[in-house]
């Protein structure tokens, strides 16, 4: 059966009308982006490291998805001048999520992705990154043995907003049983909005012969580094009190999330999730800063022998300085020394 | 590799690959346009109804997840909800007298195929809005059976069964117009 007669009626808009409407949706982005930059009167403005960026996401690549889930979004809401190291019980956030707890739906969703950073791009040469992230590049002089460096990548900046919703997080605070823990009222329908920079990556790498007539495997090194991120805040928005209920979350009691949180200035200090099981972590020193490395030893996976091995430790090293945030993640050998040998020489 | 699964962690969160929406502005665009028109509405109407649903879903783009529908299906389900608005919030638009158009004289060309899209304006209108909105997303928006289902809530079958008599019958109204 034909139906060619029913296309009689398609005709196309008229070429100004859709220049028009062009035009007209991309004004609705340049007034968003008015009133993005515009500082109104009750805000002001915080630097500080997007938790929902570079160093969540490294330190938590270890860890559960429950883990990551939560921390990644609590994590955007400090500050960056130092590093403290949180120990989560992943086993725990698993048993909240069995027993009904919806993480996704009373935290995932109360943050919206104003502008979705897409994915890393390679890019010809770190100074070549450098220029479009609009940092200077720094690079190690001192490489872990038979490295080189062999891919650099730019990841494009993202901008968030997290809506706050008190039901959401009072149902967080009950499931934690953090009764202890008051939401303020007027938190509720508060933005707090997180301008995540572009992050230069560099990947170095060395191949490793095994022996045992098995493949080489290839050891890799990532090093990350930012612009530190803005993250605007409501007024009189008191981040220890997130910052206790992500603690009680974690598995802190009572006591302890209260003495942990009186301990840390929250709007300077950067959390790293480290799982009890398995992961360890030590302040360091880098280039005068102080950072913090975390090693983490993975569950041993059965092999299809039937044999189990434990897989090969990671760590994870981050620190800051004035203006830049810089985390390197690669091989957990010898304690995490050779990461640490590697960003002490950066320059 | 290593280095790309933990450099794809620095995009939490991200509902959807990057879209590029200028390119779903240029391609989509018309199709919400033309829908508009096989709806019933007016050629100024169809412009503000495109407007106001291209302006609606570029605002909220950031909430659009691809892998729960294509971006035509996404946007053609805000256009739908948008001439639901308009018709609640005005009379429909009334339907032209097929009759009074037949005896209308169109010696160029262009004014017989504005008849004729006249005409299939009058049978389209004198269709149950059901119908007319199935015809209007498979024609004018030029959506499958399968999108339509998801915008409409009706089965793919159900979808493709009330097409298939609905455009037969218009078929047999439009042949029969045509040796009058």
């Amino acid at each position: 059966m034909s139906d060619d007669f029913l296309s009689r009626l398609r005709e196309e808009p008229r070429p100004e009308f859709a220049e028009r409407l062009g035009e007209r949706l991309h004004e609705i982005d340049a007034q968003s982006r008015e009133r993005r930059v515009a500082p109104s009167p009750w805000r002001r403005f915080v630097p500080a490291l997007a938790g929902a960026g570079l160093v969540a996401a490294l330190a938590l690549a270890f860890t559960l998805e429950p883990v990551r889930a939560a921390a990644r979004e609590f994590l955007d809401l400090f500050r960056v001048k130092r590093f403290a190291a949180v120990p989560v019980d992943p086993q725990r956030l698993e048993r909240l999520a069995k027993s009904g707890l919806d993480f996704k739906s009373l935290v995932a969703d109360q943050v919206q992705v104003v502008v979705a950073p897409g994915k890393p791009e390679v890019v010809a040469s770190p100074e070549a990154g450098a220029v479009a992230a609009g940092i200077t590049a720094q690079q190690p002089s001192v490489l872990p043995q038979r490295t080189e460096l062999v891919e650099t990548t730019l990841g494009r900046p993202g901008t968030f907003r997290v809506q706050v919703d008190t039901g959401k997080l009072e149902a967080l605070a009950l499931a934690a049983g953090a009764d202890e823990i008051e939401i303020p009222a007027f938190w509720n329908g508060a933005t707090i909005d997180v301008e995540m920079p572009p992050v230069l990556a560099m990947r170095y790498a060395r191949t490793v012969d095994v022996g045992d007539g098995r493949l080489p495997r290839e050891d890799s090194f990532l090093l990350f580094q930012s612009a530190t991120p803005q993250v605007e805040l409501p007024e009189g928005f008191d981040l220890a009190i997130l910052g206790r209920l992500g603690l009680r979350l974690a598995g802190m009691s009572a006591e302890e999330a209260l003495s942990f949180s009186r301990a840390i200035d929250w709007r300077a200090t950067f959390l790293v999730p480290v799982p009890v099981q398995g992961g360890t972590f030590r302040e360091v020193e880098v280039s005068g800063q102080k950072g913090l490395l975390v090693t983490i030893q993975p569950p041993a996976k059965a092999a299809p022998d039937g044999t189990s091995r434990p897989p090969r430790p990671r760590a994870l090293l981050l620190w800051s300085t004035a203006d830049k945030v810089f985390a390197i993640q690669g091989p957990g050998t010898r304690d995490g020394v050779e990461i640490l040998e590697m960003a002490q020489s950066i320059r | 590799m290593d280095g790309v699964r933990i450099l794809e962690w620095l995009a939490p969160a991200v509902p959807a690959a990057a879209v590029d929406w200028d390119a779903v502005y240029r391609e989509e665009m018309p199709r919400v346009f033309s829908y508009f028109r096989y709806r019933g509405f007016e050629r100024a109407t169809a412009e503000d109804l495109t407007s106001a649903t291209f302006e609606k879903a570029w605002r909220a783009r950031v909430r659009y997840r691809q892998d729960r529908a294509a971006v035509s299906t996404w946007l053609l389900a805000i256009a739908r909800n948008a001439a639901i608005d308009h018709l609640r919030r005005s009379r429909p638009a009334v339907p032209l007298d097929e009759a009074s158009l037949r005896d209308e004289e169109t010696p160029e060309t262009a004014a017989l195929r504005e008849v004729q899209s006249r005409r299939l304006q009058a049978l389209l209108a004198a269709l149950p809005e059901r119908e007319r909105e199935l015809l209007a997303l498979k024609y004018g928006a030029g959506a499958t059976n399968r999108a339509i289902a998801t915008i409409t809530g009706l089965g793919e079958s159900n979808v493709g069964t009330i097409l298939h008599r609905t455009i037969g019958a218009l078929r047999a109204r439009w042949d029969e117009g045509g040796r009058q």
